[in-house]
Order: C-alpha cells, then sequence, then structure tokens
C-alpha cells in the first residue's frame, strides 16, 4: 500500500523525478570517473616507479659527477649486490650521412647493463644489450620516417657515424614524450667519445642508477652518496622520492579536473535542490490534505524520505555506472599523455567512495526541501500556497551543517586544505556578489514606470513575491560564468603562447656555442648576431635565508630551485623596461656585486632593491646585490635573462652562448644542417615546429578541460529545467488568466519572452562581469599572460546562453498557450 | 436575435478508453439583457457547460454562437478580441493575477485594449463595489468577498455584452455571497447586462429571468420567472 502510494507519487511528477535523478547521476559521474582513473594512473606511475626511474637509487646531476661523488659511486659498485648503469642525456641534431636531412632527438648514451629497471622493446625482439654494440643505434621509428632512413643505413650523431641497428617499440623509461622535442637515439657508452658531444659543451644530463639486491640498504646507500656529493647540483633520490614530469603533470591535472568535478558536483546539487522542490511544490495540496486527514509530519517526512532515497540510489547507480563507462573514454581523451602501463579498473573503494559522495550532496541538497514539508500547514487545502515562509532556526543550522559537510568533502577531493576552503569561499562569494548583483538589478527595474504591457507583466512576474527569479539568475550565473571563464581562459593562454608568434621573433635558437666558436659561427651565418652568454647556476640564498627545497618544488608554478641562466649585457636587450632602480647596475654603494633580475622572478621570491642574493655558479659562490629590476615589453619568444650581471663578474665563469635568429621559414632545415654539420655540439630548436606541437598539446588539454566543463553546462541546464517544471503551475495559471481577459497569443508569448529575456540578461550579464573579472585575474595573476577580453567571443556566448534561457522557458509554455484554458482551469487552485 | 446560441452541443472525454458523455445535445437560446441560471447537482456539467458556451472550452460537437458570430471553430486567437470586448468571467476562485494590485487586476483588460481611460474606469468601477481604499492592495491581502469584487470589476471594465459566472459565490460566507449578489444583479440591471450563472444556491436561482436545469449533460427543465 505504502509503496505504491510512493510509485503513484514518482509517476505523477516524472519530470521533476527524472530531472532529480538526473542531477544525482550527473553530480557522481565525474568524481567517479576522475577518482577511478587518477588512482589508475597513480597506481601506473607510482606503482612503477622503478621502471620509469630505472634503479632504485638515482644520482642526477647537469654536470659531470664530481670526484667525491665518482668515488662513492665506484666504492658502492664493488659490493655485491649492487649493480649500476650510466646514462648521458642529450638534446642533438642528428643528420643523414649524404647530410641530406637533419633532425632534432633526444640522445641518451647509455652503459651495457642498461636498463636496471622497466624495459626496451626492439622491433627484432632481442635483448637492448645484443643489439646496442659501439658503433651502433637504436632508434625510435620516427627518426627513420623523418629522415628517410632505413634500418642498416647510417646516421650521424655529433662527430660519430653510427649504424642504425634496430629499432624501438617501447620504452618504460622514456620521461613522457610531452612536447615531443625529439624522438629517441640510443647510443652505447662505448661511443661516448666517438660522437664528442659531451665534452664539447652540450647540455647533458648526467645520470647513474643503481640497482640494490637488498631493499633496505636503499636509506643507508642514499645517505652515503649525499655525503659525497655536491649540495643542489648533484641530486640523490630513490626510485619513489624521484618526481617525475609524468606525475606533476598529472598530479596538476587531475587538481584542475577535481575543481570542475567539484564545481559540476555543486551545480548539479543545485539542481537536486530545485527539481525536488519542484516536486514537492507539485505535491503542496496532497500534502496539506493528508495533514488534514490526520497524517502527522513523521509520517510524511518518512515518506518523502523514502521517495528520495529510491530515487538518489536511482542516481547513484546511474551515475557510477556512468562514471565507469566514461572512465573508458579518458584513453582516447588523454592520448599521448598517458603511461603506457595503465590499466583501466574500478575499484570497490571507487564505488563505495562514489557513493558515500553521492550520498553527502544529496543529503545537504535536499535537507532543505524536505525540512520545508513540515511548513506546510493544512491550510494550504484552501489557500493553496505557502510561499514566503519564515525560516526557522533549525534550518539555518542544518545550513550550516550541510556547509561544513560539504567543505569537508571539497577539501577532500582536491586533497588540499588552503585550496578547498578558497574554493568553498570563492563560490559563496560569487553567490553573494551575484545575489547583490541581481538584487540590484531587480530594484532597478522596480523603479522604471510607464513601460509597455507586455514588459511591465514581465517585470511584475519576476517581481512577484515569494518568485524564485532571484535564486534561478543566481545559480545560472554562476554556472555560466564560470563556464565563460573556462572559455576565456582557454582563449587566451593559446593567445598568449601560441597564436601571438610575433612574426618578427626568432624562429631559430642555437644553444650551447663555445667561447672559441663564435667567431666561425659567426663567419657561417655571414652576419653577426648578439651572442647572448649563459652561465648555469643555482640561487641558494635570498638576504641569507636559504631557499627551502622541499617547500618551493611542492609549488605548481615555476620554482626558485632550478637552475637559472647567468648572462651578462650583450645587446639587443632593448625590449626591457626598468620598474625599479636607476639603471641597470648603478654605482655599487655597499661594494657588492649588482645583479639586475626580472620582474617575475622578483616577485618569486619577493625581492627588493637592496636584496642579497647568493648564487652558486658549479660550485663557485657569489653574492650579489639587487641593483635593479626589470620588466619586459615583448613576447616570451625573444631571449630574456632572469639575472643579468656586469660582464666582468662573470667574464671568468665556464659559459657558452646562444643566439636567437629569425630565419625564412623554408630555409630552416638547410641552415639547422648547415650550422650541426660544422659544430655538431651545437643545438639548434626550431621553434615553429615546437610551437606546432605546443599548440597541440595545448589543444589537447584544452579539449580535456571542455570535455569536463561540458558537465557543468549540462548541470546548468538541468538547473534551468528545473525551476522550468518548478513554475509549471505558476506559468499555467498566468496563461489562464491571461487568455480569460482576451490577451492573444501574440501577447502572452511577449510576456513570456520578455521574462524569460529578463533572466537570462540579467544571469548574462552577471556572469559576464563575473567570468572576465575571474579570467582577467588569473591570466594576470596566475598565468601572466597580457589578458585579451575577447569582447566578441564573450558577447557571442552570452547571447547563446540567453538564447538558451529563452528557448527553454518558452519550450516550456508554448503546449499551454495553444490549448483552450477551459482544461487548465480545474488544474489551478 | 438571442445573443447567446448553443445547438446541438456535446461534450465527451475519452478516459481509459471508454467515452465518457458529460453534455449530450443541449439546446440554449439567451436573450440580450437576460439573467439565465444553470442549476443542477454536482458534476451534471455545468462548468462543462459555461465553458463551451463562453468559447474557454470546444464542443465535441454541435455549435456556438455568440453576438451573431458563430465560435466554435475560431482559435485561440481569433476568440481573443471576443473575450476581450464582449465577454466578462467570475470564477468561483476569483483567478486574480497576484503579480497585480487591485486597481491594476481591474485595468488590465483594458490596457490590453489600449483604453486610454483604463485607470479612470478603474477607479470608478472599484469605488463603485466599495473598494477604493483597497486599490493598492495585492490579491494576497485581500479577504474572499474583496477579491470577488475586484474580479466583478474586472469583469466589467470593457463594457461586455455578457457575463459568466460559474459558482461566484461558492467559496464565500452567506453575507458576502449576499452582498456579491446584490452587487451583480445591481450591475446587470444598470448596464442592460445578460448574465448567465452556474449555481446551487436557491436565493441565487429565485432572482434569475429563466433557471435551466441540467442533469447528467442533459437539460432536464426550464422555469421562467416572473421579474
Ligand atoms: N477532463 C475530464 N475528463 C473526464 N471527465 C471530466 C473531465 N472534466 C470534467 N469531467 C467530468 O464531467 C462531469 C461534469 O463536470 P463539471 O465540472 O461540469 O460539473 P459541475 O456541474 O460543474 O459540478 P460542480 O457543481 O461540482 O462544480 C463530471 O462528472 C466530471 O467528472
Ligand atoms: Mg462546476
Amino acid at each position: 500500500m505504502k509503496l505504491r502510494f510512493l510509485l503513484r507519487d514518482i509517476v505523477h511528477s516524472r519530470s521533476q523525478a527524472l530531472v532529480f535523478v538526473l542531477c544525482v547521476a550527473l553530480s557522481l559521474v565525474c568524481i567517479v570517473a576522475i577518482n577511478s582513473f587518477r588512482r589508475d594512473v597513480q597506481t601506473a606511475i607510482v606503482g612503477d616507479a622503478r621502471a620509469l626511474h630505472g634503479g632504485d637509487v638515482i644520482v642526477r646531476s647537469s654536470y659531470p659527477f664530481s670526484a667525491g661523488l665518482e668515488q662513492a659511486l665506484t666504492e658502492l659498485l664493488a659490493r655485491p649486490g649492487v649493480t649500476g648503469a650510466r646514462s648521458w642525456e642529450m638534446f642533438s641534431v642528428v643528420r643523414r650521412a649524404d647530410e641530406q636531412g637533419s633532425l632534432l632527438a633526444g640522445i641518451k648514451v647509455v652503459e651495457p647493463a642498461y636498463p636496471l629497471y622497466g624495459r626496451i622493446d626492439l622491433a627484432s625482439g632481442k635483448g637492448l644489450a645484443e643489439v646496442l654494440r659501439p658503433g651502433r643505434v637504436v632508434v625510435a621509428p620516427a627518426v627513420l620516417d623523418r629522415l628517410g632512413l632505413a634500418i642498416g643505413d647510417q646516421l650521424l650523431v655529433g662527430h660519430g657515424r653510427l649504424v642504425i641497428a634496430d629499432l624501438i617499440t617501447a620504452e618504460s623509461l622514456r620521461s613522457v614524450d610531452f612536447f615531443n622535442f625529439g624522438p629517441r637515439v640510443l647510443v652505447a657508452a662505448a661511443d661516448l667519445a666517438t660522437i664528442r658531444l659531451v665534452e664539447q659543451g652540450s647540455r647533458v644530463r648526467y645520470r647513474a642508477m643503481l640497482r640494490l639486491d637488498d631493499g633496505k640498504q636503499i636509506a643507508a646507500t642514499v645517505a652515503a652518496l649525499e655525503a659525497r656529493a655536491v649540495a643542489d647540483q648533484e641530486l640523490v633520490a630513490t626510485y619513489a622520492t624521484a618526481g617525475s614530469r609524468v606525475k606533476r603533470l598529472f598530479d596538476n591535472l587531475f587538481f584542475f579536473l577535481s575543481l570542475v568535478a567539484v564545481f559540476t558536483m555543486l551545480l548539479a546539487g543545485i539542481g537536486m535542490q530545485s527539481s525536488l522542490a519542484a516536486l514537492l511544490r507539485g505535491k503542496e495540496r496532497s500534502i496539506a490534505t493528508l495533514r488534514a486527514i490526520g497524517a502527522d509530519s513523521r509520517f510524511l517526512l518518512r515518506h518523502y524520505l523514502l521517495l528520495v532515497l529510491l530515487l538518489s540510489s536511482l542516481g547513484a547507480v546511474l551515475g557510477i555506472a556512468g562514471g565507469m563507462a566514461l572512465e573508458r573514454l579518458f584513453v582516447d581523451l588523454f592520448g599521448q599523455f598517458l603511461p603506457d602501463n595503465l590499466v583501466l579498473g574500478t575499484s570497490l573503494t571507487d564505488i563505495i567512495e562514489g557513493l558515500a559522495v553521492g550520498l553527502a550532496v544529496v543529503a545537504f541538497f535536499t535537507l532543505l526541501p524536505l525540512a520545508a514539508i513540515r511548513e506546510v500547514k493544512p491550510k494550504a487545502v484552501f489557500s493553496g500556497s505557502t510561499e514566503n515562509r519564515p525560516r526557522r532556526r533549525e534550518t539555518w543550522v542544518l545550513l550550516a551543517c550541510g556547509t561544513f559537510l560539504l567543505g569537508g568533502l571539497v577539501v577532500r577531493q582536491l586533497a588540499d586544505l588552503q585550496v578547498g576552503l578558497s574554493l568553498m569561499a570563492g563560490i559563496l562569494g560569487l553567490i553573494a556578489v551575484i545575489s547583490l548583483l541581481v538584487g540590484g538589478l531587480l530594484a532597478a527595474l522596480r523603479r522604471l514606470r510607464h513601460l509597455p504591457l507586455p514588459l511591465r507583466q514581465a517585470v511584475r512576474s519576476l517581481l512577484r513575491p515569494g518568485n524564485a527569479s532571484r535564486s534561478i539568475v543566481a545559480t545560472l550565473a554562476a554556472a555560466f560564468s564560470v563556464l565563460l571563464a573556462i572559455y576565456l581562459l582557454q582563449a587566451n593562454l593559446r593567445a598568449g603562447y601560441i597564436d601571438s608568434y610575433p612574426p618578427d621573433a626568432p624562429n631559430l635558437f642555437t644553444l650551447d656555442i663555445q667561447k672559441d666558436q663564435r667567431q666561425d659561427f659567426h663567419l657561417l651565418l655571414g652576419e653577426e648576431v648578439p651572442l647572448y652568454p649563459v652561465i648555469r647556476a643555482r640561487l641558494t640564498a635570498i638576504n641569507g635565508n636559504k631557499i627551502d627545497r622541499r617547500a618551493e618544488r611542492k609549488g605548481r608554478g615555476d620554482s626558485l630551485t632550478r637552475e637559472f641562466s647567468l648572462s651578462y649585457p650583450a645587446g639587443g636587450e632593448e625590449d626591457e623596461e626598468l620598474i625599479a632602480g636607476r639603471s641597470l647596475f648603478p654605482a655599487e654603494p655597499g661594494g657588492r656585486v649588482p645583479v639586475s633580475v626580472l620582474d617575475n622572478v622578483a616577485k618569486m621570491g619577493d625581492m627588493r632593491l637592496g636584496d642579497v642574493l647568493e648564487f652558486n655558479i658549479q660550485g663557485v659562490p657569489l653574492v650579489a646585490e639587487v641593483s635593479s629590476i626589470r620588466t619586459r615589453t615583448r613576447s616570451m619568444l625573444f631571449p630574456f635573462f632572469y639575472f643579468l650581471f656586469p660582464e666582468e663578474h662573470l667574464a671568468a665563469a665556464p659559459q657558452t652562448f646562444f643566439a636567437a635568429l629569425r630565419v625564412p621559414a623554408e630555409e630552416v632545415s638547410a641552415l639547422e644542417n648547415r650550422i650541426v654539420s660544422r659544430f655538431p655540439n651545437i643545438s639548434t630548436i626550431d621553434v615553429g615546429r615546437s610551437a606546432a606541437e605546443l599548440a597541440a598539446v595545448v589543444d589537447r588539454l584544452a579539449l580535456i578541460v571542455t570535455f569536463f566543463a561540458s558537465f557543468a553546462i549540462l548541470a546548468g541546464g538541468l538547473i534551468l529545467v528545473s525551476s522550468i517544471l518548478a513554475t509549471r503551475l505558476e506559468r499555467i495559471r498566468e496563461v489562464v488568466h491571461y487568455k480569460i481577459l482576451g490577451a492573444d497569443s501574440r501577447f502572452v508569448v511577449r510576456v513570456f519572452f520578455l521574462e524569460n529575456l529578463l533572466l537570462g540578461l540579467f544571469s548574462g550579464i552577471c556572469a559576464l562581469l563575473v567570468g572576465q573579472f575571474a579570467a582577467f585575474a588569473l591570466c594576470t595573476y596566475l598565468f601572466e599572460v597580457v589578458y585579451q577580453p575577447a569582447w566578441a567571443a564573450t558577447i557571442g556566448l552570452v547571447v547563446l546562453m540567453v538564447l538558451a534561457v529563452v528557448a527553454l522557458g518558452l519550450a516550456g509554455s508554448v503546449a499551454i498557450i495553444r490549448r483552450r484554458p477551459a482544461r487548465y482551469l480545474r488544474e489551478l487552485p | 436575435m438571442p445573443i447567446l446560441q448553443a445547438e446541438q452541443v456535446s461534450k465527451e472525454y475519452q478516459l481509459d478508453g471508454r467515452t465518457i458523455s458529460v453534455l449530450r445535445t443541449i439546446d440554449l437560446d439567451v436573450a440580450r439583457g437576460e439573467f439565465v441560471v444553470i442549476a443542477g447537482s454536482s458534476g451534471s456539467g455545468k462548468t462543462t457547460l459555461l465553458s463551451i458556451l463562453s468559447g474557454l472550452d470546444r464542443p465535441s460537437s454541435g455549435r456556438v454562437r455568440l453576438v451573431d458570430e458563430d465560435i466554435t471553430d475560431l482559435s485561440e486567437d481569433q476568440l481573443a478580441p471576443l473575450r476581450n470586448r464582449l465577454t466578462g468571467f467570475v470564477f468561483q476562485g476569483f483567478h486574480l493575477i497576484p503579480s497585480l494590485n487591485a486597481l491594476e487586476n481591474v485595468m488590465f483588460p483594458a490596457e490590453l485594449n489600449r483604453d486610454p481611460l483604463a485607470r479612470e474606469k478603474a477607479v470608478e468601477l472599484l469605488d463603485r463595489v466599495g473598494l477604493a481604499q483597497r486599490q493598492a492592495s495585492f490579491p494576497e491581502q485581500l479577504s474572499g468577498g474583496e477579491q470577488q469584487r475586484v474580479a466583478i470589476c474586472r469583469a466589467l471594465i470593457n463594457d461586455p455584452a455578457i457575463i459568466f459566472a460559474d459558482e461566484p459565490t461558492g467559496n464565500l460566507d452567506s453575507e458576502n455571497s449576499r452582498l456579491i449578489i446584490e452587487l451583480l444583479l445591481d450591475l446587470q440591471r444598470d448596464r442592460q447586462l445578460t448574465l448567465l450563472m452556474a449555481t446551487h444556491s436557491h436565493s441565487l436561482s429565485r432572482r434569475a429571468d429563466r433557471i435551466v436545469r441540467i442533469a447528467d449533460g442533459m437539460i432536464v427543465g426550464e422555469e421562467r420567472q416572473a421579474p
């Protein structure tokens, strides 16, 4: 009997029930999919960390290992149970033997024991050690494709002439080809001297990997190595602590996707609340009647609680199933970013976690409508309306508890207390700002007199006491503004980093030019170009405070701990302006070495004029005082240096030179060929092609973000639909009233059109203001790209939003308008 | 020439595959200025008949003529000006527009009609029904009797030829009912209105020129009463 009553109730309000179920499902889909995917990716990355890093203990440096470290390594390798392998990684241009083609490649010179962990699969199926003999290389298929070579052909690598012996089909130790700067070329360690890339000053990453048969020795080994390593230059890590680019990339990506998922969840929650409110509103009279015939509020509460539980279970099942299905799509969506060894799967934990999250969200967003049942007085049987009831104190308590619960959930999902709290505060702030804006707009409308009749009616309906226009506008505007902000951010990042490639910007970078090669380099080019000195160094302290490596590395952006390139003026810095200090290097009052810093690095380290910076230039300390701060006026594509010194203080430091050339596009590869065959140690980077590759990466990221943002759009749509359902009775009443008084359909349509237009415009205007502001702030302060408001596109989007609101609003009313009013008269209380 | 004419009007509903006849071949003429009461027990079809005669509903078969015009097949938009100028409605449930105050409710049909005198006429009508002080009140701030008086003013503002009233006193106590009835009858006499009213009320029926009794969707008797 009870169940039948329940089912009857659901069938009677099936549209509202459907929207509610969809909202519950939607709130879970993203969270479940992302959490489950995150777990899989982490398992793939961390679970296989040994394979990814190639050893139990890894030592890395940008310089040849120091004598102390070399000795420590030798001692360690002499012990039983310890095996080791070295590698030297560098980018260099490889060429066809006939000099008819060249290609920037990621060259990795490896010792025979390599790889200690993980695997390298070759096309022939043989083992790497067997194939990679002196005089031979194995290469990624792209090398053959792009150079038009085949196995057995010769390849020029540096000064060496090597034979291509095999193809690499899979490599577990690849540091993810995020930017495909160069396909892999593996060279045997015996050929290190033949290719002569290391001695010639190429930028080399030195690496030693150790395999310990006794896992308990790891900590002791690390300690032993660290004791001998040059601090800040030779980094010792275990497979578990070594950060990887992939992991960082995914940490950032998942963090962002979690943000979107949480936002979608909140929007869907609002949808739940309004569809449930709509459902209950339709039941108000039957609730009142039940009360009048003696049902107590416990009975009613139980009844509707059961109803909500039934519907949300259905939604949760749909949502979890949808999330699992969605995860399969991610493989295509994320494409080349994914680690090779990824195994997709949904664990019970994911499902339980999804259910718990779902329940919490449902509980929070259904509390208020359910609590409102108790407010329905039997009197509503007669008057029909219970709007505008005052809120009880316990309502606020409920609300506060719910907010707390939700806050905890958000913090947990984002795994970051500060960001989670800021997000919650941001959303509350957003709602507050939008409510204020809407309140202001409505108040302004109220003032207007002498409007044409349809417009006046539309305004009156919006201002009607108890009308939900304010909350509808607030939720729509919140959804819209976030969507708009995402769009603007994406457009600006694209424009800032990719599309705005200035026509006069250099398109070919040449690095690692040696001091004694400068003359010949200019001869080869046939012209004098500025050669920027590059001195590699680390910043160790600011005003005596050591830079906290661990804290710094946790940050999401650029870090002060990375290696910087110091330089001295070489001409060509005319695109920079001083923003602090009288000149680049004013007279040195304290007698300290002056240094001019760029504004972004100054901001990163909160550096001011007169601050004392300590550098470590490959083991040699240098103390300097900030003498000026510069800012850039041109695109990042022009060369720039964070730290500039007077030449005399760096003249003795080990240095290479760097040139940024502007070459007609069709001559780039010919010039690359000439440079590299003459100076094999010089690396060239075809920026045009790199920009194209970067564009592909950004597009892919944008696709991922848009994909997830579309769920937020869906949630917004559901909110709109549920708000239309919620006001169905009111709209029927309006249509019927207008009609019996002799209004034709044009009039009725006009009133509805205007009412929805106003709703849409209000939401649109609020979204425009908030979205533009948010995107501006993010671009300016976080990403530091010049902000372009993209007004045409913004207004286009806002118009689209408004049209969607109007279309949905009208669609809900057309059927009522075309029928004779008598049948609806009976429905009205 | 009658102002309202129904010929062989029937109304059927389909319910779970069964056909329910609510009205069966009703013939009815109403003369200009006449006060006709439609009486009958609950469920006999009074409201349905009134809806069809006024054009708020469409008959399943038969024809309805209102002031020389056959309205049976008119579209909603063709009916709109007729509803606006020729007819007025008074319902048991008042049906005032909740977002408008009393004065604006009364003015509304005249404004639809672009009547420049809408405000003056509305003020005058509200004054006539004793609500001059309540012009700015919204429906929810008015009692049932007051709401019904506003509804009557609204029905009258465009000087209609005929008023349809469906149990106008159904929601009111006897004192208010009496007031409303007196008001309607006064107005009918003053303005030469035709008044077609569905009601259970005997006291109301007694004042009518003619009582049409229906039962089970059929006219089962007519009584003419001396004025
Ligand atoms: N949409 C509908 N579908 C099926 N039957 C309907 C429908 N609308 C009305 N009826 C039936 O038509 C009959 C007449 O209804 P109507 O409202 O005209 O009666 P009434 O005489 O006005 O009654 P009351 O005095 O109680 O207002 C009733 O039996 C009702 O059940
Ligand atoms: Mg009736």
